[in-house]
């Protein structure tokens, strides 16, 4: 186990080495400058002599490779330098974002499971029975509702119409705007919206991991001793189903740090999807590369920890008979 | 009361326009920065003319009662960047910095410059030296008087290579100097006289006294101004939301509202709906968010929309180095081609006017006695027939020395206006024989296409946020790529000379005779497709009363946002000054 738990390690450095020469040297090769970006959508020009100042105080008219160097010799420092836009540390304004990006994504990831699960083991134990139908073919309608119009048309009921729930933001306009009761119903809609979409997924994969499971010899078995139904499903068949979700857990994880542009543009919520969007408009290099970095690494060690999840869970992983 | 029986009226133009900034084409990006601008002396602002909107300029600021105390609620379309007003980049800044950080100099609704810290100031004879006298009144937020000093370490910051300071470097390009010249007064003085350089002084100025030992870029003031203004910063969370309080030692002008929040809400589809559900109290509006606006009872329960002229406008660059377009007949025919009255009345629903040279029609530079270019395809046709693009060998498409009359026209994602613009264009080129490819690029890869003259054509919009009319950093030749803002590389010898002229006679009058012969030469030389001016629009809760538009927009004057108030407030209602007479 740990000889299988080193390997990966050590296969993880090539993958992560390269993804930070092809981000640095993608973005920096893109068209485009923070120069040319400046003002936005209010889209001012700068003057050629403004342009070739900044470009010196930002140090771009240094050569590609030295920039390079000098960006790999601070981030090994773990010092991500700071941001072209408004030069406070590139770490400060991550640290800012990242809390209300894991939150939001978090409950949207713990909501999916908690509907998706039970849902997955009730229609994978009846395959083609009428939930089945039924859900299959909603849960795709929601999987294909694009995420802005759905976001917009729950703003346009809950929020306008029926003022139950807050349009946009983490709090009201104090000073109602303090107790948790206000936080909680302002991620009540970009929650939603972020689950709905990967209800699918979720639900549809369990489903097939114990619609193949359900005739398996061990549940008949275990039928046979005398087990509910119920608890043969969920004892035996969800066991085995647990695999491909462990892994697919693995790959969604790492999208919690990373944050929805659309959905947090808006709610208009200060997470780190905006931050990484705005930051590419800006071409402000320091915090795009390091997003890029944080998401790189965090999927490279969450792939590895569904990895060795999975050896736990099966022995035939581990041994390396499967996968 | 509805804003029917409000006083309504047309605003005069009184200096000039331009400056420049490319707005993802159509206008709708800009709400009223300052940005590069040459220029000097007032001109004559005894020059009055009656606009020729459609819509008249709103006054409201005479409007009773007034009355004091409750929260201005603002919608920001992105987070600033920084308070510190010499790094300030975009109109968020700007908005905000406008409550907190007094100018120098401001304009008024007319585009006048009236006094701001500055109670006066004097220009030599020679024109080249500005020499400024401060209020003695004026006090930062901690009680210490704001000093010459000030306004010297500000004016130095900005032409120190070590600072980025994109909206005022160019300003004060020709700086020789800047010294206090006295306990209330300071001295700057320019290498050459230019007849709009006291527009340079419609500037904020940062306290000295806080940034003596701290690192310029890093000073914590950059995040957490002093203020000299009405209001001063009471929170600011990142991305989310701005809180501004009265400033308890404020002098001069104060505000109405208590408070001041912003938001920061990027998505136009829902500051629509904050503003119709109450959580803002003004939205800026595109032109399918009027027409929404319009048939949504909701809106007229609540609010109402606000529409004025800018000096904005729309335009299609064409590249005269281009062999396509080097010809002023082919790219004269390309205007006749343009259904610009078709654009109006359908895109623009007739919230625009079409343009005949490099003003708005609001600015006195422009001479309303030159007519556009008609829409005319059989006219074009033939200027291309006797250009030499001819469809020789039958493809359907023109071609002259074995080269297609073909093209990419790039326009910026964050447009829909322009896009739709550039739809109609390419299909009328096609029926006549040019086709034309629309390019899409994301904004940053946009501006360096169009900055470093790499283009054949791209769609484009001017945005101007003070009425500096001067065409020379964007017109001349001297001008072009890679020097000089001039993308679309348009040499005119004449045009060069008039423009020189103008910028050296101290004539008021008889600069604006050269604007509009100038006018002329560019509306025959056609050095870019000129389409139209498009209005800006936005919607106000009916509580928020005492707004003023001006052709520099809502937010670009003195007292501009300072002055609004909250018509249903609990607070004292005060007497109100009688209405502003009109011209």
């Amino acid at each position: 186990m740990t000889r299988y738990i080193l390997r990966r390690l050590l296969l993880a450095v090539p993958t992560l080495a390269g993804i930070v020469v092809l981000v640095f040297f993608l973005l920096h090769l893109a068209p485009g400058s923070p120069m040319s970006a400046m003002g936005g959508d209010s889209g001012r020009r700068v003057s050629q002599r403004a342009a070739e100042e900044m470009r010196k105080i930002y140090g771009l008219d240094r050569p590609l490779p030295e920039r390079f160097g000098r960006w790999v010799s601070r981030v090994v420092r773990l010092d991500f330098g700071e941001s072209f836009v408004d030069r406070r540390p590139v770490l400060d304004r991550i640290e800012e974002a990242l809390p209300y990006t894991l939150v939001l994504n978090g409950l949207a990831l713990l909501l999916t499971l908690a509907i998706a699960v039970p849902l997955g083991v009730v229609t994978g134990g009846r395959p083609e029975g009428a939930l089945d139908r039924a859900s299959g073919a909603l849960l795709f309608a929601l999987y294909s509702l694009p995420a802005f119009w759905a976001a917009l048309l729950l703003q346009a009921l809950f929020s306008v119409r029926l003022r139950w729930l807050p349009l946009y933001g983490v709090v009201s306009d104090s000073p109602e705007g303090i107790g948790l009761a206000d936080r909680a119903s302002h991620l009540v809609l970009p929650v939603v919206c972020l689950t709905y979409g990967s209800l699918a997924f979720f639900a549809r994969l369990i489903r097939a991991s114990v619609a193949e499971t359900r005739n398996a010899d061990y549940v008949l078995a275990a039928r046979a001793r005398g087990l509910s139904r119920r608890e043969a499903l969920w004892k035996h068949a969800f066991r085995n189903a647990l695999l491909p979700l462990v892994t697919l857990l693995g790959l969604v994880l790492p999208g919690l740090l990373s944050g929805s542009v659309i959905i947090e543009r808006i709610f208009a919520w200060p997470g780190v999807g905006r931050l990484y969007f705005d930051s590419i408009l800006s071409r402000d290099y320091p915090v795009v590369l390091a997003l890029s970095l944080l998401g790189a690494v965090a999927t490279l060690l969450l792939t590895l920890a569904a990895d060795i999840a999975s050896a736990a869970v099966d022995p035939r992983v581990r041994d390396g008979t499967l996968g | 009361m509805r804003l029917a029986a409000s006083l309504s009226r047309v605003c005069p133009a009184a200096l000039f326009s331009a400056a420049v900034f490319l707005v993802p084409a159509c206008g709708d990006g800009s709400r009223g920065n300052r940005a590069a601008r040459p220029v000097v002396r007032p001109a004559n602002p005894a020059r009055i003319r009656a606009s020729p909107a459609l819509l008249g300029y709103l006054d409201e600021s005479g409007l009773p009662p007034r009355r004091e105390g409750g929260t201005l609620r603002r919608r920001l379309i992105g987070d600033p960047a920084t308070l510190n007003a010499v790094m300030q980049s975009g109109a968020p800044e700007q908005e905000v910095l406008q409550y907190v950080s007094r100018n120098i100099l401001d304009f008024d609704s007319r585009m006048r410059l009236v006094p701001g810290l500055a109670e006066s100031y004097t220009v030599s004879p020679d024109g080249r030296s500005f020499t400024f006298t401060i209020r003695k009144d004026a006090r930062w937020e901690d009680g210490s008087p704001v000093s010459p000093a000030d306004a010297v370490f500000t004016i130095r910051s900005i032409v120190d290579p070590k600072v980025p300071s994109p909206v005022f470097k160019s300003v004060f390009d020709g700086l020789l100097s800047v010294e206090a010249s006295g306990d209330h007064s300071f001295t700057a003085r320019f290498r050459e006289p230019s007849a709009y350089r006291a527009m340079a002084f419609v500037l904020p100025v940062l306290p000295a006294h806080r940034f003596s030992g701290v690192d310029f870029l890093h000073a914590p003031g950059n995040r957490a101004p002093l203020a000299n203004g009405p209001y001063r910063l009471a929170s600011w969370r990142a991305q989310d939301e701005i809180v501004l309080e009265r400033n308890p030692r404020a002098w001069g002008e104060r505000g109405h509202f208590d408070r001041i929040v912003f938001k920061v809400l990027p998505e136009d589809a829902v500051s629509y709906r904050a503003l119709v559900g109450g959580t803002v109290d003004e939205t800026r509006l595109d032109t399918s968010g009027r027409e929404r606006a319009r048939s949504d009872r909701a809106f007229a329960d609540c609010c109402r929309m606000v529409e004025y002229y800018d000096l904005g406008w729309n335009y299609i660059a064409l590249n005269n180095k281009s062999p396509l377009f080097s010809n002023p007949a082919v790219r004269r025919a390309l205007t006749m081609l343009l259904d610009r009255a078709g654009i109006v009345r359908g895109l623009f629903r007739g919230s625009a006017r079409i343009l005949s040279g490099p003003w708005a029609p609001d600015s006195p530079a422009y001479d309303p006695a030159v007519p556009p270019l008609p829409f005319n395809p059989r006219a074009a046709s033939a200027l291309l027939d006797a250009a030499g693009w001819r469809d020789s060998n039958g493809d359907g498409t023109r071609d002259r020395g074995g080269r297609e009359f073909s093209f990419d026209l790039l326009v910026s994602s964050g447009t829909t206006t322009g896009r739709q613009i550039d739809e109609t264009f390419i299909a009328e080129l096609a029926r006549a024989g040019i086709r034309a490819r629309i390019r899409s690029l994301e904004w940053a890869s946009f501006t360096e296409r169009v900055d470093s003259g790499n283009f054949e054509a791209a769609s484009l919009a001017w945005s101007a946020s003070d009425p500096n009319p001067d065409p020379y950093p964007y017109w001349h030749s001297s001008q072009s790529p890679p020097q000089g803002l001039n993308s679309q590389s348009y040499r005119n010898d004449q045009a060069d000379r008039l423009m020189e002229s103008a910028r050296r006679e101290q004539n008021g009058e008889r600069r604006l005779a050269i604007y509009h012969r100038l006018h002329r030469i560019f509306r025959d030389d056609a050095p870019v497709i000129f389409v139209a001016t498009s209005s800006q629009k936005f919607g106000f809760r009916n509580r928020v009363r005492g707004l003023v538009t001006s052709p520099l927009g809502l937010f670009g004057i003195w007292p501009g946002p300072i002055g609004w108030w909250d018509a249903d407030g609990q607070g004292q209602a005060v007497a109100s000054p009688a209405a502003r007479s009109g011209p």
